[in-house]
């Protein structure tokens, strides 16, 4: 503990440059995401081959992209965000496509019966009710990246994975130790902010969560399909 | 007016969906599309707001083509109900209702005030305004799908089996909403089902489809259970028509028995001779204020002291009676063949009697309602 608290300084900057590194890809992927999902809904040949595409993104070792990216990018963040944007989108993605199919037919059909805009069903509709299975794909997006920054520390750039270095080549483990924690917790608040994001902008969700005369909520982590996509 | 000329939906790989249709929907009426799975009745009603385009022929709207109107625009002033109700999930009630309005560009609050004055109309509780479609039993789902189909006062209203999701009774409820509304709004309505009731029940005219997007017949469906075309109609109408047809004749044309028709304080000795003189077996005894209490035997009332009162015999209970101003000759049968006497009783809206029927007075009564029928179905 007396480690931890004489060393504050150095763990914040360290702390401030891992969310820095871990959710700067997510952005840069939902960013990219929803409208190649939307691409690939509308236009359904697309879909095969961006769903292979998005399978190696899931495959390629980290550690491979990294000395392929470190002769054009140099030692600069972007060698570490780059191959974590390319892994963000290989899980999100695929729940973009599972959120967008999610909405049911006469759920669209009305819309466009309605007299919606291609543009405007999409927007008003068909995002919002996918939201659920896109946010989904954002907390497994987001702890994954979390927990992968740490491997940047091979190129240097690694955030709180400095100090798994570090701790393992001093052999000091409470170094190891909080620095572990620090990403576990830095995890579960992302993943708590995601949940709360998912019941703000789903309210129409709230009722179907709970169950019948009771206050419990049933986790539901739908169409997290990234795995199967993998 | 909705017009099809020579219309022809044929799908990639040869099927074709609906054959050289032509067909008038006038203005104000409910026309109803009727036929087995697969006759192209839905891809009929989804060509006119352009969800599926025709292959060949054209459609015209008030007699302009709709394929000169940009899709979503034409969309918006042609109301659309689907059988899954199709409600958005993510909205509420009144927001749901408020759909093409808000399309449209009306401000919220306006768009919100006129969705409140539709849950009105389609018999919605004011409270349910801000719950989600999810909270909502089918039936109710379905009428906010009707309040949202007609929120911007299309002149069009297109219905896509509307009812077929629901159980019997709620389907029944909402036939009788859709005819009450329609009686008030006067909608240009095309409505699919395959229920040939619901065809008859709903419909002004009924457009009976052969298995493969052509017509058999369009017309009243008096006319269509009178004299259907061919055999493909007559045994897609069913069984019993000429019953069902008499759904279609008011019972005010009846001639009621009234000579049998006796308050309770009638002496027994009057109410013999006046059963004797009708050549009735059963008298009907009433209350003071003619409401119906029961009948009495012509061969009790002989066994009796002439000078007691009919209210003192014992008495058979009147069984189903029908309300000669609403019904139809179909309920006055229908209460007739119920009741042990063979007789039935007519009342009015307050439940007073009007008189009795029997099986001649209803041969009579149909007889002439057939020839009027058959003078008019020439005349038209």
């Amino acid at each position: 503990m007396s480690w931890a608290w004489g060393n504050r300084g150095l763990l914040a900057h360290y702390l401030v440059q891992h969310l820095y590194l871990a959710l700067t890809p997510v952005l840069f992927g939902i960013i990219v995401a929803v409208p190649v999902g939307v691409m690939c809904v509308r236009y359904r040949w697309t879909w095969p081959p961006i769903l292979s595409l998005t399978s190696i993104f899931y495959a390629l070792p980290s550690l491979a992209l990294f000395s392929v990216l470190i002769d054009y990018t140099g030692l600069t963040d972007w060698t570490v965000i780059i191959p974590l944007t390319l892994f963000s989108l290989s899980v999100l993605i695929p729940n973009v496509v599972d959120g967008l199919r999610s909405v049911p037919a006469p759920v669209r059909q009305a819309a466009d019966a309605m007299g919606f805009g291609s543009l405007r069903r999409v927007i008003q509709v068909e995002l919002p009710l996918a939201m659920p299975v896109i946010i989904a794909g954002l907390r497994v997006a987001t702890v994954s990246s979390i927990s992968l920054v740490s491997v940047g520390q091979l190129i240097g750039i690694g955030g709180l994975g400095y100090f798994l270095v570090d701790g393992v080549q001093r052999d000091f483990p409470t170094e190891i130790y909080t620095a572990l924690i620090l990403i576990l917790i830095l995890a579960l608040l992302a993943d708590t902010v995601l949940v709360l994001l998912r019941r703000w902008v789903t309210p129409w969700e709230a009722g179907r969560r709970v169950r019948p005369g009771s206050r419990i909520l049933t986790a539901t982590w739908r169409g997290t399909s990234a795995g199967d996509a993998a | 007016m909705i017009t099809f000329e020579s219309v022809t939906k044929r799908y990639p790989g040869g099927t074709v969906a609906v054959d050289a249709l032509d067909l008038q929907i006038p203005d104000g009426r409910t026309m109803v599309l009727v036929g087995p799975s697969g006759c192209g009745k839905t891809t009929t009603l989804r060509m006119i707001n352009r969800l599926i385009e025709p292959s060949e022929g054209r459609i015209l709207l008030d007699g302009q083509d709709i394929m000169q109107t940009r899709a979503a625009q034409l969309r918006r002033g042609i109301g659309y109900v689907i059988q899954q109700t199709g409600l958005f999930p993510h909205r509420t009630i009144e927001d749901n209702i408020a759909t093409v309005p808000l399309l449209n560009g009306w401000p919220k609050a306006r768009a919100r005030e006129r969705a409140r004055e539709l849950m009105d109309l389609v018999g919605l509780d004011a409270g349910m305004a801000r719950r989600y479609p999810y909270q909502l039993s089918g039936g109710q789902q379905q009428r906010v799908g009707v309040a949202r189909a007609l929120a911007a006062d299309p002149p069009v209203l297109l219905m896509d089996e509307p009812f077929s999701a629901v159980d019997p009774i709620v389907r029944g409820t909402l036939q009788d909403e859709l005819i009450r509304l329609q009686a008030e709004l006067r909608k240009t309505v095309v409505l699919v089902t395959h229920d040939v009731e619901e065809a008859i029940k709903v419909g002004d005219q009924v457009a009976v489809f052969y298995p493969h997007g052509k017509v058999a017949q369009i017309d009243t469906p008096e006319q269509l259970l009178g004299a259907p075309a061919d055999d493909y109609v007559e045994n897609f109408l069913g069984f019993d028509r000429g019953i069902r047809r008499l759904a279609f004749f008011p019972a005010v044309g009846l001639d009621l028995g009234t000579g049998t028709v006796l308050a309770a304080d009638t002496p027994v000795g009057q109410a013999r001779q006046a059963a004797k003189r009708a050549g009735e077996s059963w008298v009907l005894v009433t209350s003071a204020e003619r409401l119906p209490r029961g009948w009495a035997a012509l061969a009790e009332l002989e066994s009796r002291d002439g000078h007691e009162v009919l209210g003192q015999v014992p008495l058979a209970p009147y069984g189903h009676t029908f309300r000669v101003s609403q019904d139809s000759l179909r309920a006055a049968l229908d209460a007739t063949v119920l009741s042990r006497t063979g007789l039935a009783v007519g009342v009015d809206d307050e439940g007073r009697v009007v008189g009795v029927t029997s099986y001649e007075r209803l041969r009579a009564a149909i007889q002439a309602a057939e020839e009027a029928a058959d003078s008019e179905g020439a005349g038209a």
